[in-house]
């Protein structure tokens, strides 16, 4: 479904991925772990049009992503959450929901300005439409409270949900489970299968291994750049270069 | 533009309309003379024009210092139109609406990758360059510093009754159709891009395409204003391009408060009758917008409508408090009973 092949970035000489090239199936979640500074987050920058690559390619269906930018992937069906939390503060939760809907909504400059029948009966359904958004991730009494009001845990589900509004193919979620409580984080595990059943791909990154053992249906390990390993998490669990590079060399 | 239909809403609304249709009337009839009809016109015209730096600096978070360079345009471009082809009024304010939303839209382009102060140096750039144009045009058309007088321009003559009447229907047209595009996808995208541009391109938001809307849509705004503002002043001169000028509208702006209709006609209102009880320390405009730019700042970030807004939410709750305190007062007087 979505491919990387050969992803290199060089930041003026310094290569922070070095020829990357992962594959995520469709309806399951993916995992990309390593340790800080692997290069994860650039890697995710550079699907999501933030960066663009050095080299490679980057492919969704068949169609080529490499060089876009973000608000054209987002269209192309990759939706995204941040590793530092980037709500829209002072709008509401539901106004960041509908935000992130943009890239389907078909009236344009005209309809909004002059309020005409298309913009109405559209704006109707996509209220609607946000506010299931909210109940799915259980924010729905927060609804008209501002982003910057909701406490970390529920600003990072309502990430999430932005993400989803705009009905992507792949969801690349940037440690989710970042600043949540116990509590939330098996919650969270609860919803990641739950998206996975509304029909969205997941790649995710993230630092909690209990998670990422729990949820993944297949892992990649980021080290220094590089792909280091990859398989089933039992075969990650197991893999003596893996445990080498998070807890430290032995030779 | 969502109306409940709830009743107090629509008496709300028709309370206003008629307060709006008999002010010109009592004002005349107290005064006495025409004098507050035409200070309530003016103020009408900055409330377009305010109107549109709100949607490009309160909505976009986009600054521009150069916006009187776009009212002064709009103005010009009437007045020359009139003065040289003796042209109607339905021609020449669309004919310079069009041409300060295409120059909004020239500005933009290049100005759409430019971040906060480096904009608003442009829009600096942008100021003078009209400045300085209108004063020392290519073979003076534009009559340079002496500005233009056009006395035939007024279709509606002296009579300020009929000017105020002519100028809200405008102002309801502008602020109804704010409203509308700012409830509406690109109003969420204009303020999407205020609160965080890296994630409303992330978002799918074309970043740079709703940059340029916004800003020709306020050149638009403004440069109607200032195609108003000829017809009935019959005057105008390149000092109105100034810096002075833009100042005075992100002033108005700033002192209302961004991102709302009451805010920007709180402002509009507030700063030009203070500005016309202060007339005779003319000397001293800059100081006093300078003195309440900061009094703003410092003490009422979101304008005078926001410190309101805070106000009255600081009483709802301290009467929810106070209920609170009531019952439970209540509560535990029961149970001392039982």
């Amino acid at each position: 479904m979505l491919e990387t092949r050969n992803i290199t970035i060089n930041f003026g000489g310094l290569i922070a991925v070095n020829n990357v090239s992962i594959t995520v199936q469709p309806h399951k979640i993916t995992a990309l772990i390593g340790p800080n500074g692997a290069g994860k987050t650039t890697f995710f920058n550079c699907i999501s049009g933030v960066y663009k690559p050095t080299k490679g390619e980057i492919i969704l269906d068949g169609q080529h992503l490499e060089g876009k930018r973000g608000f054209q992937i987002n269209a192309a069906g990759i939706a995204r959450t941040y590793q530092v939390i980037n709500l829209f503060w002072k709008m509401t939760a539901l106004e960041n929901v509908l935000v992130g809907m943009n890239s389907r909504l078909t009236t344009n400059f005209w309809d909004c300005l002059f309020h005409t029948k298309k913009k109405r009966a559209e704006e109707k359904l996509i209220y609607e439409e946000a506010y299931e958004l909210l109940k799915f991730v259980g924010l729905e009494q927060y609804a008209n409270a501002p982003a910057a009001s909701l406490s970390y845990g529920k600003q990072r589900l309502l990430e999430i949900v932005r993400g989803l509004a705009s009905k992507p193919k792949v969801i690349l979620l940037d440690e989710p489970a970042a600043g949540m409580n116990t509590a939330e984080k098996a919650e969270l595990d609860i919803l990641l299968k739950k998206i996975i059943d509304m029909g969205v791909t997941i790649l995710i990154v993230e630092h909690d291994m209990k998670l990422i053992m729990n949820v993944s249906d297949y892992i990649y390990v980021l080290c220094n750049g590089m792909l280091l390993a990859q398989g089933v998490p039992e075969e990650i669990q197991n893999n003596p270069e893996v445990i080498c590079a998070y807890l430290g060399g032995e030779e | 533009m969502k109306f409940d239909k709830k009743p107090n809403k629509l008496i709300l609304i028709a309370g206003l309309g008629l307060l709006l249709f008999i002010l010109p009337f009592l004002t005349k009839l107290i005064v006495g003379n025409q004098y507050p009809l035409l200070i309530m016109c003016i103020i009408m015209i900055y409330i377009i024009a305010v109107t549109g730096l709100d949607i490009l600096f309160g909505y976009c978070g986009q600054i521009s210092l150069g916006h009187a360079a776009f009212f002064t345009l709009g103005a010009y471009t009437t007045g020359l139109l009139n003065m040289y082809f003796n042209l109607p009024l339905f021609i020449t304010i669309p004919a310079a609406t069009v041409l300060t939303s295409v120059l909004g839209a020239l500005l933009a382009y290049p100005a759409s990758k430019l971040k906060f102060h480096f904009l608003s140096l442009a829009t600096v750039a942008f100021g003078e360059i009209t400045y300085y144009f209108l004063y020392t045009s290519p073979g003076g058309f534009t009559r340079d510093f002496r500005g233009i007088n056009v006395v035939g321009i007024s279709f509606l003559g002296e009579d300020y009754l009929k000017w105020y009447f002519f100028l809200l229907f405008f102002v309801v047209l502008v602020l109804l159709g704010k409203t509308s595009l700012i409830k509406s996808r690109t109003g969420r995208a204009f303020t999407a891009i205020r609160e965080n541009t890296h994630a409303a391109d992330g978002m799918g938001i074309n970043v740079r395409k709703q940059k340029i809307i916004a800003f020709t849509v306020s050149a638009f705004l403004t440069g109607l204003a200032g195609a108003l503002y000829v017809h009935l002043i019959k005057y105008i001169s390149p000092e109105t391009s100034m810096q002075k000028q833009s100042v005075l509208f992100l002033t108005m702006l700033l002192f209302g408060g961004t991102a709302s209709i009451m805010g920007t006609i709180l402002g509009v209102v507030s700063i030009e009758v203070l500005m016309e009880a202060i007339r005779f320390l003319q000397e001293y405009q800059m100081l006093f917008y300078g003195i309440l730019l900061l009094i703003v700042i410092v003490a009422l970030p979101g304008g005078v409508y926001g410190g309101i807004k805070d106000l009255i939410v600081t009483i709802k709750r301290k009467k929810a408090l106070k209920a609170l305190n009531v019952q439970k007062a209540a509560d535990t007087g029961k149970d001392g009973a039982e």
